[in-house]
């Protein structure tokens, strides 16, 4: 499904953020990407879905060579990849049945089409009752689980979350992965950044760690 | 369809989240699109003008003693096969006689005096209404002038040259301040969907990120550029009509010189439509610019 070849990133006139990166990631995997600040998870996810290119190796995403993927073209890759984003980037000043729904809007979905869906995935989350709500009015937690619900509309074959609990409790993160959970089991493959050591240490799934952009561990679902 | 009409909606919307700046564009294209509408109009009356005088003008050839009516009727065949020539006719020596006595009756006794007709024999000519033409009907004469049959030609064509300098004049200072109002407005566009686009720079960005084409993010702020240039063409237009029909109001001593070339009761719907017209391609250029230099389509 994803699969690093001796992957480099070097930012402009700055140590590289990654180093030597080469991994494989399986249809339906669910892993955690840890590692401590500035380790270079972000880069890694960020590589996947094409907002950062390798200085140097090769990546392939279902198999095609996404760093050969043109501009133009760039926007069916990321039709097959739904991102959570750490600070969320959602839109503030829409409602969050207008947010959840982008994905299918930038596709040309039928309004019918995009209605049941958006109620269906807020189901999903739980958030069918802030349906009309604008995204400002309601909670970090919420807005964390509208961040998934936009992510995971469209149906994609990869979800990627960058510290998605980053700014939640404890009980609130264990919510969001067991959210996570219920649409890993739905075949999409998740790749979830953070550096909540706990959290990790409760869901037992496979674990890659990065050090200074190296990788320095690759483990398969037990403890750390 | 739907694209097109989401497009359109996201442009209104932007232009009335930001209405201050967004209305003050379309007041500096309206004026911008004015200078020259008024220019295009003033050029406009000064050609219908011409083209009405024009319709006089007319040269008379007068033909030397002795020539025969053979030459004669080569040469009126030879005029009249001319795209610029609306209506020759020939004048006789005697003719012209004629048409001295009834005009000037009071002179007959000097005619007394010969006894032959002391008028020369003349083509007269008069031109089509194009006063475009007015170069090629001066070179037309030269050429027939030199035929051996001709003495000398007639030929009143000041009025109609000064008007045509004057006309010159005012679409080269049209044209001049044209492009410097245009130029303005182009950049004031540009900078209007940059404010724009920095407004919604987030939202451009997760766009993308959810698998938006450029097409679909860049389509509004096309849109943007061409409402407001419409809008700006809509309201120069309007502008126009109402300088036209105050002009006379206020400067009435300006207007009681000029009424006689320029028509202040319509405004030519070809004039309008050409500044409406402009305005929309300038917004529609302008946002474009403006997307190709702050719209990044690349990763990064």
């Amino acid at each position: 499904m994803i699969q690093f070849f001796h992957v480099y990133k070097q930012y402009f006139r700055s140590n590289e953020a990654l180093s030597d990166i080469n991994l494989s990631v399986e249809r339906g995997e669910f892993i955690f990407l840890t590692g401590a600040s500035g380790a270079g998870k972000s880069t890694l996810l960020k590589l996947i879905y094409k907002e950062e290119e390798p200085s140097k190796g090769q990546i392939l995403i279902d198999s095609i060579n996404s760093t050969l993927i043109p501009p133009g073209k760039l926007y069916k890759l990321r039709r097959q990849i739904g991102i959570v984003f750490q600070d969320f980037k959602l839109m503030m000043n829409r409602t969050v049945h207008e947010n959840v729904a982008i994905p299918l809007l930038v596709r040309g979905d039928k309004k019918a089409a995009v209605e049941k869906k958006v109620n269906s995935t807020l189901a999903l989350v739980g958030l069918s009752h802030r349906k009309r709500y604008l995204t400002s009015h309601i909670s970090g937690g919420e807005q964390q689980r509208v961040a998934i619900a936009r992510a995971v509309i469209g149906n994609p074959k990869i979800l990627i979350a960058d510290e998605p609990t980053g700014n939640l409790d404890t009980e609130l993160s264990i919510e969001i992965i067991r959210i996570l959970e219920k649409i890993n089991a739905r075949g999409i493959t998740m790749i979830i950044a953070t550096h909540d050591m706990n959290l990790i240490n409760l869901f037992p799934k496979r674990i890659i760690k990065l050090d200074k952009g190296q990788l320095v561990l690759d483990k398969a679902s037990e403890a750390v | 369809m739907k694209f097109m009409a989401r497009a359109v909606q996201q442009a209104l919307n932007n232009i009335l989240r930001n209405k201050t700046v967004n209305f003050l564009c379309l007041g500096i294209i309206a004026f911008t699109l004015l200078v020259p509408g008024i220019f295009n109009y003033i050029s406009f009356n000064l050609d219908s003008y011409i083209s009405k005088l024009s319709e006089n003008i007319e040269a008379i050839f007068y033909l030397r003693e002795g020539d025969n009516s053979a030459d004669i009727e080569k040469m009126l065949q030879r005029i009249q096969g001319n795209l610029l020539v609306k209506e020759v006719g020939f004048t006789s020596k005697d003719r012209a006689q004629m048409k001295f006595t009834q005009e000037f009756p009071e002179l007959q006794y000097i005619l007394a005096e010969f006894s032959d007709s002391p008028f020369p024999a003349s083509i007269n000519v008069k031109f089509r209404t194009d006063a475009r033409n007015v170069v090629q009907i001066e070179s037309f004469i030269r050429d027939i002038e030199k035929s051996s049959i001709i003495e000398s030609v007639q030929l009143n064509l000041d009025w109609a040259r000064k008007i045509a300098m004057i006309k010159k004049f005012a679409s080269f200072a049209g044209f001049f301040l044209s492009a410097i109002l245009l130029i303005v407005s182009i950049f004031i566009i540009f900078n209007v969907v940059k404010i724009n686009i920095f407004y919604r720079r987030d939202e451009i960005n997760i766009l993308r990120l959810v698998g938006a084409t450029d097409w679909y993010i860049k389509t509004p702020f096309l849109l943007e550029g061409l409402i407001l240039g419409f809008l700006g063409g809509l309201l120069a237009g309007g502008l126009l009509l109402v300088t036209i029909r105050v002009f006379p109001v206020y400067a009435k001593f300006i207007f009681n010189i000029v009424k006689q070339l320029i028509d202040f009761r319509q405004l030519p719907l070809r004039i309008f439509w050409e500044m409406v017209i402009t305005g929309s391609a300038i917004g529609l250029f302008s946002s474009f610019i403006s997307l190709r230099r702050f719209i990044k389509t690349t990763p990064g």
